[in-house]
């Protein structure tokens, strides 16, 4: 179920009915639970077992690792939960790279082998509740944290529709708490939830659907090359359209949450105003970032052996990264070029040591890490290799002979919509949302809202689904 | 209620590394809020009306959606119990010029109406024929333009069938219901982006003009369709879908080399019907195939890209079944009826013509089994 649809509206509205109901804490997590299966039977039911195998794995080897005394018996629970999260995720996500990979690879080696057609589909999701599953028998391994006390918590934790399919990737230790104690929103925390629910929406549908989703697809997916304009653009579109796309699913989603009287995590903190690519992956999915920070970066050596094995833990999390996106070697090159940027930070950092920006250098140097990541979309965005470096000679004025692909409309638009977005984020950048909104006049606060909803209406969405819904 | 005022900056797991994460803060901007989602519903209902308001004036009326998910609904229908119906296939003008309700006068049911605006005819036909649930009779439009150059306007639509979600079709259900009964401006026409883009925005230099096809018709649930009441009586309106059809009758003449890539394309068309028709009739299906009529400019240009002779004569000799070509029968000629953007009929043309071709269907053409159209 896509939150921007009629039936996520029908669904929401009776999930809030149902649970403001005055029964028994737990009948009310049971109902919750029982939703989230509907909200991801609805896509494609039999995927559910997954989910289950998922839920299951992970209890019992959590379950194990506290019963275990010798560090090999622990060692053996917490790699029983890995190999069944990643196996799935291997199996349903890059089991069709991984053969096609190894077909060039023997082609390469002078051995013919065509594989067999290998057409599944990907489970929607499995890549954020695989590793929030992950994550629950991870930090009881690594003894940050102890198991959940009954398995309805825990079930729920990695059920809970809200983050199930597209995150924030929730850890056990910030949700399974909150399932501890009954709750209920209380009527501002609904209000102010729909509002969140709104804004996501406002974000996903109008500009990321509307505004921005044409521009970049006829650039990347037209067939020729464009030119210089054109290549700049539509990658400036894609900038935009995914930001809006994932931060509104975001938004939405801790907003829905809210209206229940559970609280999610930001996953967002206006990542276009960052300055250097430390500061943007602080701020631009930070539930992903932080997750293959404490369980890859950090247990790959992170920065306690030097500057050598920190750059190569870098690397390999950023390219571990990229590949979380997708399996095609453009994520690959996404990440790895991040991985890059990183390592040639932490050099710039170490030769500028105590020299502080003044306002001025700041937001240079923030455009310069702006103008950076948007030669990472690219990458991100580009189906292939070849569109990809199709786009970026355009971006570098060397497709002299390129007719124009942009209609005036769609350059009008994005000339609009991005300086706008970048203004929004350098204005937040050290601002929360609800710091900023305490700040504005109810009025207008109620007259944008409202408009909102109109311009979500007028648009006339037809339940795209989320970039995110493909990793 | 926790003061977000406090802090400017909300710590989040970016903040805290190697650490188990604790329950996340989620404050609440102290204000109003029930107030402020009440005032945001007045304005979105004043500011939505307003919009509706607008469209009505316009000429719009509630309809249905003609989507890839409603087309799935009737395609279902083959596959749940109404396989032995009369289905159509065909571009606008089989939707358009096809009453269903004046055919279910006559034959007593209503057929399954599966044609699809500037898409042509042939994959679905191919569907059909691969479906053993379908055994009912199949009557095939032919647009030239679109059927023989197989284009695919609304070529996405087939792919929706079958891979439908329940949330989907949950989705459609709503929509069915509580949506596009009541909103004028629920159709893909006045979208907002739809809107903006069709404004009078200059020309970059290099690239050529183009305007989008403008809404022309109204569907109901069961993909129902007649003309838009706007193009048959706004003189204005009807001049613009004309000039839109214009644009496309003014492309340089096609080149040998296009020439050649266009017959083969034809034959290509001609030879898939050829394969696809072969398969239904082992099964007993009825076929014809129809050449609905045009007029006016939009005439011309057909019979100058796909003269009759090459095109529409070649294809009945290649699918030995029969057809009807409008001109060959002096009650279905052009003249006849009133089109008032030269490819569509009007409504009260379209029922009329519908009463004339049934009638020649069930005289000349009938059904092997016995069956009516």
């Amino acid at each position: 179920m896509v939150f921007n649809t009629l039936t996520f509206a029908a669904f929401f509205l009776i999930v809030v009915l149902v649970h403001s109901l005055p029964l028994p804490w737990t009948q009310r997590k049971i109902n919750l639970l029982i939703f989230s299966y509907i909200f991801y039977a609805a896509w494609n039911p039999p995927f559910i077992l997954l989910l289950w195998i998922s839920t299951v794995v992970d209890w019992y080897a959590a379950q194990g690792l506290v019963r275990a005394e010798r560090p090999v018996a622990r060692r053996a629970w917490m790699l029983l939960s890995v190999i069944a999260n990643l196996g799935m995720l291997l199996y349903f996500k890059y089991g069709t790279f991984l053969l096609h990979n190894f077909a060039a690879l023997a082609g390469a080696l002078g051995v013919h082998y065509s594989p067999p057609p290998f057409d599944i589909v990907l489970p929607v999701g499995i890549s954020f509740y695989t590793f929030a599953t992950m994550s629950y028998t991870l930090d009881v391994y690594l003894r940050r944290a102890l198991p959940a006390r009954n398995f309805l918590d825990y079930a729920l934790f990695v059920t809970f529709f809200p983050h199930l399919v597209a995150g924030p990737i929730m850890r056990p230790t910030e949700l399974v708490p909150q399932f501890e104690a009954p709750r209920r929103a209380t009527r501002q925390q609904l209000c102010f939830g729909l509002g969140l629910m709104t804004l996501g929406l406002f974000n996903k549908v109008v500009i990321a659907d509307t505004f921005l989703s044409n521009a970049a697809e006829r650039v990347f997916d037209h067939g020729s090359a464009p030119g210089f304009l054109d290549s700049w653009f539509g990658t400036l579109a894609f900038s935009g359209q995914i930001f809006c796309d994932f931060a509104g699913y975001s938004t939405t989603a801790i907003g829905a949450a809210l209206c229940l009287g559970f609280f999610m995590p930001d996953n967002f903190r206006f990542p276009y105003a960052a300055v250097g690519f430390s500061d943007f992956w602080r701020r631009w999915h930070i539930t992903l970032s932080s997750w293959l920070r404490d369980y890859l970066y950090i247990p790959l050596g992170g920065n306690r052996h030097g500057p050598f094995r920190l750059n190569l833990a870098l690397m390999g999390t950023m390219l571990l990264g990229g590949l979380w996106h997708g399996a095609n070697w453009t994520f690959v090159v996404w990440g790895g070029l991040h991985g890059t940027y990183l390592i040639v930070e932490r050099r710039l950092r170490a030769w500028f040591k105590g020299y502080t920006p003044g306002p001025f250098v700041l937001f240079g140097l923030g455009l310069v890490t702006y103008m950076l990541v948007n030669l990472t979309w690219v990458f991100f965005r580009a189906k292939d290799f070849p569109i990809a470096w199709r786009v970026l000679r355009g971006m570098l004025g060397m497709n002299p002979d390129a007719k124009p692909i942009l209609a005036t409309v769609y350059i009008v638009v994005v000339a609009t919509v991005t300086p706008m977005l970048v203004a929004v984020h350098w204005f937040m950048r050290n601002r929360t949302l609800e710091t900023a909104l305490a700040r504005v006049p109810p009025l207008v606060i109620a007259l944008a809202l409202g408009l909102m909803i109109t311009l979500i209406a007028i648009s006339q969405g037809t339940g795209n689904a989320f970039i995110y819904f493909q990793f | 209620m926790p003061s977000s005022t406090s802090s400017s900056r909300r710590l989040t797991a970016s903040d805290r590394p190697g650490v188990a994460q604790p329950v996340p803060e989620r404050d609440v901007p102290a204000h109003h809020w029930g107030q402020i989602v009440l005032g945001a519903l007045l304005v979105a209902a004043l500011s939505i009306g307003g919009w509706e308001w607008h469209w009505r004036a316009f000429g719009a009326t509630p309809a249905s959606r003609d989507d890839a998910a409603l087309w799935a609904r009737q395609r279902a229908r083959i596959d749940h119990g109404d396989g032995d119906a009369t289905v159509l296939i065909g571009a606008s003008r089989t939707f358009f010029d096809v009453q269903l309700p004046v055919w279910e006068q006559l034959s007593g049911r209503r057929p399954i109406q599966l044609a699809l605006n500037g898409t042509s005819p042939t994959t679905p036909l191919e569907a059909l024929a691969d479906d053993p649930n379908f055994k009912g009779r199949l009557l095939i439009g032919v647009a030239p333009d679109v059927f023989f150059s197989g284009f695919e306007y609304q070529g996405n639509t087939f792919k929706v069938y079958g891979k439908q979600s329940p949330s989907d079709r949950v989705g459609k259900w709503l929509s069915m219901h509580f949506v596009e009964p009541y909103l004028a401006f629920y159709d893909p026409d006045f979208a907002l982006f739809t809107v903006i883009k069709r404004q009078d925005w200059p020309l970059r230099k290099g690239m050529e003009g183009g305007t989008q096809v403008r809404k022309l018709n109204q569907a109901e649930a069961d993909r129902s369709n007649h003309m838009w009441s706007k193009v048959e009586n706004d003189p204005i309106y009807r001049a613009l879908t004309r000039s839109i059809w214009s644009e496309e009758f003014h492309d340089p003449p096609p080149t040998a080399d296009e020439l050649v890539e266009q017959k083969k394309t034809m034959y290509l068309q001609i030879a898939r019907n050829a394969a696809a028709v072969a398969r239904l009739r082992a099964r007993g299906v009825t076929v014809v195939y129809v050449r609905e009529p045009s007029t006016g400019d939009y005439l011309e240009y057909e019979n100058g890209k796909f003269p009759r002779s090459q095109a529409w004569d070649s294809l009945i000799e290649h699918v030995h079944v029969p057809g009807i070509y409008y001109d060959d029968y002096p009650q279905l000629r052009s003249s006849h009826y009133e089109f008032p953007e030269w490819s569509h009929m009007k409504h009260e043309s379209a029922e009329r013509y519908t009463r004339e071709l049934y009638a020649i269907l069930q005289s000349r053409f009938p059904p092997e089994d016995g069956s009516r159209w």
